[in-house]
Parts: C-alpha cells; structure tokens; sequence
C-alpha cells in the first residue's frame, strides 16, 4: 500500500503540467456576431474551460482555465477552425514558480515544454504571460517574420526532434514557441 | 456578356457604399458553418405568376449541417401551391467545400466549390433553370467571398443542369435547352448595431444580391436585383426579407417577381 501511494505520489509529480491560469485568444477572419458566438460555443465545449469572455469587435475571447485541469493550447486553436476561422493570437497566462529562461532555448516547466524567443536571459516568476508564436497561432505573415528568431526545425513542426540541444528532450514532444508577453 | 457586365457594373457601384456581412439569403457564401453546428431554415416565396394571374406559394425546408471546417451539407424541401394546394414537390442535396482561406482580423478572402442535386415532380412551365424547387438536375459552382471589415463582397459561377421532370408522366425540359450559366454578386451593409457589445443585440443588415442566368445554347439570359433586410437575434437566429424583381428578362419565366421570408435557427454544437 505504502509502495502504491509512493509510486502514485510520482506519478502524479510527473504528470503535473504548468496551471494556466487564462487564455487570451483573437480570432481572424470574421465580424458578425453569429460567428463570434459559434466560435464562443466551441471554446466552451472544451472540459478544461471554466468560462469564455468574448469581445464581439476585437473577435477577442478570455479563455479562464478551471484549476487543476491542464489546458491544451492546440485543442484551443482546434476549436477557432472547427468554427472556420483561424487563431490571429494566443497569450496564454501561467504560474510559474522561480524558472530561468533564455533566448532560444527550451524550458520544461512542470511538464509543459517552452522554446523561447526574443526573450532576454531572466528569471520569471509568479503569473505570466506567454505570447505563442508557432504555425497556426499568429498570422502567416507574422510566422514568417519570426523564422528568422531561431535555425532550430523544431519551430516549423512545433515537435523536439534532432536539433534540440536538450538532453532530456523527447523526439515528438510539443513544444510551444513562445515569447514573454 | 452585357448582362454580365451590367451585373459586375452594379455590384462595383454598390461595393463603394456598403459594407457587409456575408450572410447572403438567396446565395451561399464561400465560408461554412462551424462543425457540428445544425441550422433548419425555412424559405418562403410569394411570387407573382404574370402567366396564371396569381401568386405562387413555395415553402423551402431546409437543414444545414456543419460537418467539418471544410465541408457542410444541406438538406433541402420543396413545397408549392402553384396547383392550388399546397404539396411537397421535390428536394435537394447541397455540398459545398471551402478549398481556400487567407484571413486576417476582421478579414478574409475565401473560395469554396459546391454543387446541388435536386428532384422535382412538378410540370416544367419555363425556360429557366431554378434547382431550387422547380427543376430536377444538378449544377456546380465556385464561390468566391472577400470580407474586409465590414465591407464583403460574394460572387459565384454556376453550371446548371436540367432533367425532365418526372411524375406520373414525364414533363420534358423544353427544347433541350438544359444547360445554363448562374452568376451572381452579392453585397450588402451592417446597420445595426454600430458598436458591437454582446451576442444579445439583434444585428440589422442590409444587403443587394444580382442573380443572372444565361441559357447555353439559346444566350437568352435574365438579370434579377434583390434588396434583403437581414434580422440576427442572438447571434442564432435569423429573419430576412426581400423583394427579387427582373432588370432584365428574356428568358422566359412565369413568376419573376415576389416575396421572400427567410428565417433560420442554428444550434451551435448539435453534433
């Protein structure tokens, strides 16, 4: 039993993702209200979503996330093009407790990965905010602006793969390129 | 050709003091509805028969179904009285696909190619081709539709396909003629509400579509113009009004001109 708990107790540490704790997300592509909303009722089918703000005239959304559950950014950004329309930004917010970062360079924190970019050497702590800056997340325009941020692979899949330098980084895991918003 | 240039020539005129939204009523815009999304539609027509000397009733049931990002169905109904009762004539299958998007905030320019195949039992009484609950065949089309913060701007190129008709008796599609061209431009204005604040205000807009059909083989074409006011109640349901009439017609027709109410119901993450 005392083995169960211990192996559960590590489990549950390995498992732990970074609480987010709100999603900024505009939408592109749209004006009407009808597929604002269609886009707000979407969001809101999501079981990590608390509750859904939406701005009708900036097709802006403020995503709450519910406590102890783990958003997903990429079942987020699903959400906007099952609605037929596109993710012009995400700002996502987390509690972060003491973690260093540097330009680009990935960052594990509490088991979501995180490749910075344009971000100066520091130590974040506290709630902060991540603006994303991969595929899909920011206009074509912007993503291809942003190439030139980093010669890692890893920013055009949005995956680890052979050029991340990370020693402990697993081929396939997503990571989120970000920069400090 | 001159027909299409007054149409392309109108639309230009009305792009430069309107601006819109793209919820078309008598055309489908080249965006789709959200996945899962189920919208039921109703289409009534009150047309006036310049032949018979009376007004012709059709009811359009409709439902619409968002299947993916990239694809939406709708079920289509016919129902007519133009034989005194009113009597379910036919049906439609429609399918478009969305195979291209750049978007930007409050922007997009998209393209989307559809078709429809539609059943009609009714006896054939015209030269032109309507798939939307007079004729039995089919057509295809591209949709092309650019959204520039409030200004849109639709335009379609159809290929139409007539059957005969077929009841107890076979009504033939008159002279062979089945083949036609449908091109369409729409635009249109948001009136209401100025300011966007939440789902709850009822949208007002306005909107001019232009529908021309030229038959292939004889070049006989009709250019129609069609006013809309468009009612959106919480960001779900809407109710349009319009008045479709000829500004050019020598393709015959038995009912060019009438009535239309429109009113729809979505229900957002159906399925």
């Amino acid at each position: 039993m005392k083995n169960l708990l211990i192996a559960f107790t590590f489990l549950f540490f390995i498992k732990a993702e970074a609480q987010v704790t709100k999603v900024s997300l505009q939408a592109s592509g749209l004006t009407c209200s009808m597929c604002s909303n269609a886009i707000n009722k979407s969001l809101k089918t999501l079981d990590f979503v608390e509750n859904v703000k939406a701005d009708v005239s900036s097709s802006t959304f403020e995503i709450i996330i519910k406590t102890g559950t783990a958003a997903n950014f990429d079942l987020l950004k699903k959400k906007v093009e099952d609605a037929g329309f596109f993710v012009a930004k995400m700002v996502v917010t987390l509690n972060v407790n003491q973690v260093e970062v540097s330009n680009d360079a990935h960052v594990d924190i509490d088991g979501k990965m995180f490749h910075f970019l344009n971000t100066d050497k520091k130590l974040i702590n506290g709630e902060t905010s991540f603006k994303i800056l991969d595929k899909g997340f920011v206009s074509a325009k912007e993503f291809k602006k942003n190439s030139k941020l980093t010669t890692m692979a890893c920013y055009q899949t949005g995956y680890m793969g052979s050029c991340c330098k990370d020693k402990n980084a697993k081929s396939g895991t997503r990571i989120y390129h970000v920069t400090i918003s | 050709m001159k027909k299409l240039l007054l149409c392309l020539f109108l639309s230009l005129v009305f792009i430069n003091h309107l601006s819109a939204q793209e919820l078309f009523t008598y055309t489908e815009p080249a965006s789709n509805m959200a996945k899962g999304t189920l919208g039921f539609r109703v289409n009534s027509t009150l047309m006036k028969d310049e032949v018979e000397l009376r007004n012709n009733l059709h009811i359009l049931p409709e439902v619409m179904l968002g299947i993916s990002k990239k694809w939406m169905i709708h079920l289509e109904g016919f129902l007519s009285d133009r034989n005194n009762t009113l009597i379910a004539e036919g049906g439609a299958l429609y399918v478009k696909y969305r195979f291209f998007s750049v978007d930007d905030v409050h922007s997009h320019f998209r393209m989307a190619s559809f078709g429809r195949l539609s059943f009609n039992n009714s006896d054939i009484h015209q030269d032109a081709i309507d798939l939307n609950g007079h004729n039995s065949g089919y057509e295809f089309g591209f949709v092309a539709t650019k959204l520039q913060h409030k200004v849109a701007l639709s335009t379609s190129l159809i290929l139409a396909h007539a059957f005969d008709n077929k009841n107890e008796i076979n009504y033939r599609f008159p002279n062979n003629n089945r083949d036609a061209i449908n091109y369409t431009f729409s635009i249109g204005k948001l009136l209401l509400p100025k300011t966007y604040k939440d789902y709850n205000q009822t949208n007002m807009n306005g909107m001019v579509e232009f529908l021309c059909q030229t038959n292939i083989k004889t070049g006989q074409t009709y250019v129609d113009a069609a006013p809309v006011l468009q009612f959106i109640f919480l960001s779900k349901m809407r109710a349009d009004i319009s008045y479709r009439f000829p500004l050019s017609n020598d393709l015959y027709r038995t009912a060019s001109k009438g009535f239309l109410l429109r009113l729809e119901y979505n229900v957002f993450n159906a399925l």
